[in-house]
């Protein structure tokens, strides 16, 4: 068995080294392409998923959110809440946050949004919307008749840029009206205007808790949903089974429910994509090493009737075409490895620009590994099949032909 | 050494049924030189592929070195003719991608040989042949007289207890005709190799020492050349 298998892989070395250099080429030229466009695919839709994870944690969410539970349209006892979540194992800090309906106000243009009132300090140490003024300053707490507004709101100096309805291009230092439904309409000072480059975070209208506590005339202890920073590699879930474990009895979601609740049909397309692009590209490459080693095979056939005459048997002769095919997947995932390695490299350099971010390709290296594994497997069955067809002519049928 | 009994090989093609041979027995002794001979079309190559295990008889029986053939499996087949066999074609049949060399040491190699072992015999084969100094040259940097003659080293290493040849000077002029049938006389004389060579041409008969001649599948005549 192990001479036999000597012998199939010393006549498919000699068959890849004496034969056709151009075929040769060609084949591992296009088993790389197949490898990259198996790879390639889905390292940009990993990469445009990990860009929409980074800024849901980063402006959005946090890593944790915590919403009131149930029918209960707020969550109480605010104040106690955040000094037990600060006190738990793998939280960094958590920020508490109110959010109302209003109606904005900028010469002669009003639109309906959301004003949320932070507190900035707090706010600071869970998201890094503070660092992304376009325009004007961050909030900082204690600050009365202050505002500020995210770009999709306030507007681009073009509005050609602006996504939907906006203000019509506020800056810093501008006033707009702010009304609430509890009746009060008041005049704020724009301290400053947020572009993230997140859709979500870019929409938002900013005050200080203590704006909402003059604007409601009354102190204000609970909050529409608290978000909470954890500590660098902390593995999530684990911080929300302790939230629970410590007696919050509000609903808990790390980002990767909020992503799943957001993405999941999208997620589920992207997969879907991805599984019907390695599917094509297993078939491309099933067809292309079919086709080479079925020519490979017919134009030898003769040969392989004299080899089995002279007494080598017909496994020795298949393994030989097995291994060929082995051997020109190897060069092929090599080549293929290489030119997504390339192409990575390119685009981590000059990312693709999209609404959302720049995105640059993430390669799973469980992606490489399976579809590796699964290049193997096609053709092992594309050398197979044709090989063993040949190999099991009569030997004077193969010799005459 | 081999005997043949009442061989006869029916081809179907269709509605046409040819007999190529019709009921040939014979015997064939260790170290015999025979020539098979007859026209084209009258069974030559037929017989031969029949004794050398390539094809299986219609009807009749073959025993070769004590074993009727008809109990062996294809595999064991296979095994006989690695072991036991050895083949010339008209064409040569090199493998195009390997070397002189490698072309002759090959069904060591299957046979399990150690490497030493095959290099040794494939170049001291070579070497007795006269083409010691064209190891690794590829078939098509050769003529046809010396890639008969690496065909015959390939035949040869394993030393076989039957040589057949079909036709193998077929291709060649008669210049390296005379070289390929020297070296063939050579080898039975020198090694007492039994070979059974297929041949259609009259001066070949002053190289065997026996000569069977077939017409219409059918032994006419079994004599030692006169
Ligand atoms: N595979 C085959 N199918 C049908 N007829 C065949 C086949 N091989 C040989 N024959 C016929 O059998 C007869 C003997 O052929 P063959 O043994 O090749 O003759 P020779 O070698 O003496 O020229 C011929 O009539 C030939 O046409
Ligand atoms: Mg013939």
């Amino acid at each position: 068995m192990l001479t036999d298998l000597r012998v199939s892989f010393f006549l498919a070395s000699r068959g890849i080294l004496r034969g056709s250099r151009g075929s040769l080429y060609l084949t591992v030229l296009i088993i790389a392409m197949v490898f990259t466009n198996m790879i390639f695919m889905p390292s940009i839709i990993l990469g445009f998923i990990k860009v929409a994870e980074d800024q849901i944690i980063t402006y959005q969410t946090g890593n944790i959110i915590i919403s009131p539970h149930g029918d209960e349209r707020f969550i109480e006892d605010v104040s106690s809440l955040l000094e037990k979540v600060n006190r738990i194992p793998g939280v960094l800090r958590a920020s508490a946050h109110y959010g109302t309906g209003v109606t904005l106000r900028y010469k002669g243009n009003s639109i309906g949004s959301t004003v949320v009132a932070i507190n900035p300090d707090d706010e600071r140490l869970v998201t890094d919307v503070y660092q992304k003024m376009s325009d004007g300053d961050y909030l900082a707490d204690g600050e009365n008749d202050e505002i500020i507004i995210g770009i999709h709101t306030s507007g681009h100096k073009d509005p050609s840029l602006d996504m939907g309805v906006t203000l019509g291009y506020v800056k810093a230092g501008d006033e707009v009206i702010v009304e609430y439904t509890n009746g009060v309409s008041k005049a704020y000072h724009v301290k400053g205007i947020i572009e993230t480059g997140s859709f979500y975070a870019d929409q938002g209208a900013y005050i200080t808790w203590d704006e909402l506590e003059s604007v409601f005339d009354r102190k204000v202890d609970y909050a529409t949903e608290l978000i909470i920073k954890t500590h660098p590699g902390t593995y999530e879930p684990e911080v929300k089974t302790m939230l629970y474990r410590f007696g919050i009895r509000e609903k808990v979601q790390t980002w990767q429910d909020i992503l799943e609740e957001a993405m999941g049909r999208a997620v589920q397309n992207f997969s879907m994509l991805n599984s019907i692009t390695v599917v094509v590209s297993l078939i491309i490459a099933i067809v292309v090493l079919f086709i080479v080693i079925m020519i490979k095979t017919l134009n030898s056939r003769r040969q392989i009737g004299v080899l089995k005459a002279i007494g080598v048997d017909k496994n020795i002769i298949i393994h030989n075409y097995v291994f060929q095919v082995l051997i020109l997947t190897t060069l092929g995932v090599i080549v293929g490895t290489a030119l997504v390695e390339s192409m990575v490299a390119i685009l981590t350099v000059y990312p693709f620009q999209f609404p959302d971010g720049e995105v640059t390709p993430v390669v799973a290296a469980s992606d490489l590994v399976n579809n590796t594994i699964m290049l193997y497997v096609a053709s092992f069955v594309a050398g197979y099949i044709p090989a063993w067809q040949v190999a099991n002519e009569d030997i004077l049928t193969a010799m005459r032909s | 050494m081999i005997t043949a009994e009442n061989l006869s090989r029916v081809y179907e093609m269709g509605k046409v049924t040819v007999h190529a041979l019709r009921g040939v027995s014979l015997t064939i002794q260790k170290g015999e030189f025979v020539g098979i001979m007859g026209a084209s079309g009258s069974g030559k190559s037929t017989l031969l592929h029949l004794l050398g295990l390539l094809d299986k008889p219609t009807e009749g029986r073959i025993i070769l070195g004590g074993i009727d053939v008809k109990d062996l499996t294809d595999r064991q087949r296979t095994r006989f003719r690695l072991k036991r066999l050895g083949y010339v074609f008209q064409d040569y049949a090199l493998v195009p991608e390997l070397t002189v060399e490698e072309n002759v040491f090959l069904t060591s190699m299957v046979r399990g040989t150690p490497k030493e072992e095959y290099l040794a015999q494939s170049h001291q084969i070579l070497d007795r042949i006269g083409l010691s100094d064209r190891l690794s040259h590829k078939h098509n940097e050769l003529s046809g007289g010396q890639q008969q003659r690496v065909a015959i080293a390939r035949a040869m290493v394993n030393r076989p207890e039957i040589l057949f040849a079909d036709e193998p000077c077929a291709n060649l002029d008669s210049e390296s005709s005379r070289n390929v049938l020297d070296l063939f006389k050579q080898i039975n004389q020198e090694m007492a190799q039994t070979i059974v060579m297929v041949s259609h041409e009259d001066w070949h008969k002053r190289y065997f020492n026996r000569i069977i001649t077939l017409r219409d599948g059918e032994i006419i005549s079994d004599d030692p050349p006169s």
